[in-house]
């Protein structure tokens, strides 16, 4: 299983997960991400990784979860 | 100057025989001979008899987070790579027992470290302070003995989060005292890069004593799930205000005789409660029944006084004490702080919705602790001083005289 971490040291609120992943993120009053807790469905993972990669922080990590 | 250090100016006293603070009720500072006379030299130890005895005695780090030393005594791995990092950087500011360990026992924290050491076969030691009388107490106690020339007594300029130990490595190493956003522990990954074993001095004292007295002497004193003794720092209306060693299973209620007031147990990453009823020193049940004991800050406002506007002023510094690393730290303690001054002020029910949720946007959403912490004091004053903001919502004020028990850093608003 997989799911998504955030390093906040690392986010500055640009909001884009949101856009690309809305079934999982939401943004905050801040603009800052909420995270579902719960493992990723595996029909998300592709857009979970799209996500990932499209932070203008590098602050989305997907990580495999046994 | 010389003269400060040679006794306490923070009030100190034990319940029982003294062991950290032996010597430093009666006598002020412990010098190398009068340390020499009560503990004789540092007993050193191999790592496994080190990792057995703090595993047999259930010892917990003492800096807060109360994470079994014998856990992380076994994570390392030995040899001249390793390093040993004492963090007496006591960013909390309402206590005082490190520093007051520091300054007056300093041989002992000092055995402390080249014990560890020596386990680890290592001369790579640094303990890093904030307090400038206890600095130059350890300096000082290095230069008054001949097998602690290599330990490096290092000063730290930062607040409360540059105290949490990964800020610390940061610190030592030259860098900005925050912690790093990913979660690399410092037997992993510590000072210089290498694998460091890190805790709390009081941590240290510990494993001295442990180490000179052996597992069944050591385990005398106190319940068999935490044997030992604990410094805690008393403030307010209780027994003794200052620093008081006590046995682990002291009840709480001993150290704060009876009153109305609400008592507050960990300091400002803590949690108020109704009452210390029911409590007693150990870290596990104190954990259990959801309030830890923290870096040992116990603290209760005088019957008659109110404590509202105090609490204010610490969620305030507290948000101020945010590094600016974390988004949901950064904006979200101002936010639930506005709030409760507002409360504080008079406001309705919806502003204490408003930081209710707020809270809930802080906890868990950031590289360190101090969210989750500061979440913690907020939200269970909230809860606890319920019936005094009530009050205040409905007078505008409470008439009473405020509390002024809860210290601040000099400077801070």
């Amino acid at each position: 299983m997989s799911t998504i971490a955030v390093d906040w040291t690392r986010c500055d609120a640009h909001g884009l997960c949101s856009r690309l992943l809305p079934e999982e993120i939401t943004l905050d009053e801040w603009g800052f991400p909420l995270v579902a807790r719960r493992d990723l469905d595996r029909s998300l993972v592709r857009a979970a990784r799209q996500a990932a990669a499209a932070c203008p922080a590098l602050a989305l990590r997907l990580t495999q979860s046994s | 100057m010389t003269s400060m250090l040679e006794t306490p100016t923070t009030p100190v006293s034990a319940i029982g025989a003294p062991r950290l603070l032996a010597g430093v009720v009666d006598h002020g500072r412990v010098d190398h001979a009068r340390h020499l006379a009560l503990h004789g030299p540092p007993a050193l130890r191999r790592r496994g008899w080190l990792v057995t005895a703090s595993h047999e005695v259930g010892l917990l780090g003492r800096g807060g987070a109360a994470f079994p030393v014998s856990t992380k005594l076994a994570a390392m791995p030995t040899g001249t790579r390793c390093s040993v990092l004492l963090n007496g950087s006591e960013g909390e500011p309402a206590s005082r027992k490190d520093r007051t360990l520091m300054t007056y026992a300093p041989h002992l924290v000092i055995d402390g470290a080249l014990l560890v050491a020596d386990a680890l076969e290592t001369d790579d030691v640094t303990i890093a302070v904030h307090d400038p009388v206890a600095h130059d107490s350890l300096v000082r106690a290095c230069a008054e003995r001949t097998d602690a020339g290599h330990v490096r007594v290092v000063r730290t300029r930062d607040g409360f989060v540059g105290g949490e130990v990964r800020a610390v490595v940061r610190g030592v190493d030259g860098g900005r005292a925050v912690p790093e956003g990913r979660r690399v522990l410092p037997h992993v990954r510590g000072v210089g890069g290498r694998p460091t074993f890190a805790s709390n001095v009081e941590t240290f004292a510990q494993l001295a004593v442990l180490s000179g007295l052996g597992v069944t002497r050591y385990a005398a004193v106190g319940p068999a799930t935490e044997p030992g003794t604990s410094l805690v720092t008393l403030i307010g209306d209780t027994l003794r205000p200052g620093v008081v060693e006590v046995p682990n299973g002291t009840h709480l209620p001993l150290l704060l005789p009876p009153s109305p007031a609400p008592v507050l147990i960990g300091g400002y990453h803590g949690t108020w409660r109704p009452t210390a009823d029911g409590l007693v020193v150990e870290r596990a049940s104190l954990r259990a029944a959801g309030a830890p004991l923290g870096a040992g800050v116990i603290a209760r406002p005088y019957a008659g006084t109110c404590v509202v506007d105090e609490v204010v002023r610490v969620a305030r510094w507290l948000a101020s004490e945010s590094a600016g690393q974390c988004g949901p730290c950064w904006f979200g303690l101002p936010a639930v702080a506005d709030d409760l001054a507002a409360l504080a002020g008079g406001a309705g029910p919806d502003r204490a919705a408003s930081a209710h949720r707020r809270l809930d946007l802080v906890r868990g959403r950031g590289a360190c602790s101090h969210p989750d912490g500061s979440a913690m004091f907020v939200g269970s004053a909230l809860e606890v001083l319920a019936a005094e903001l009530s009050v205040h919502q409905h007078h505008g004020r409470c008439g009473l005289p405020p509390s002024n028990v809860l210290p601040l850093p000099v400077g801070a608003r």
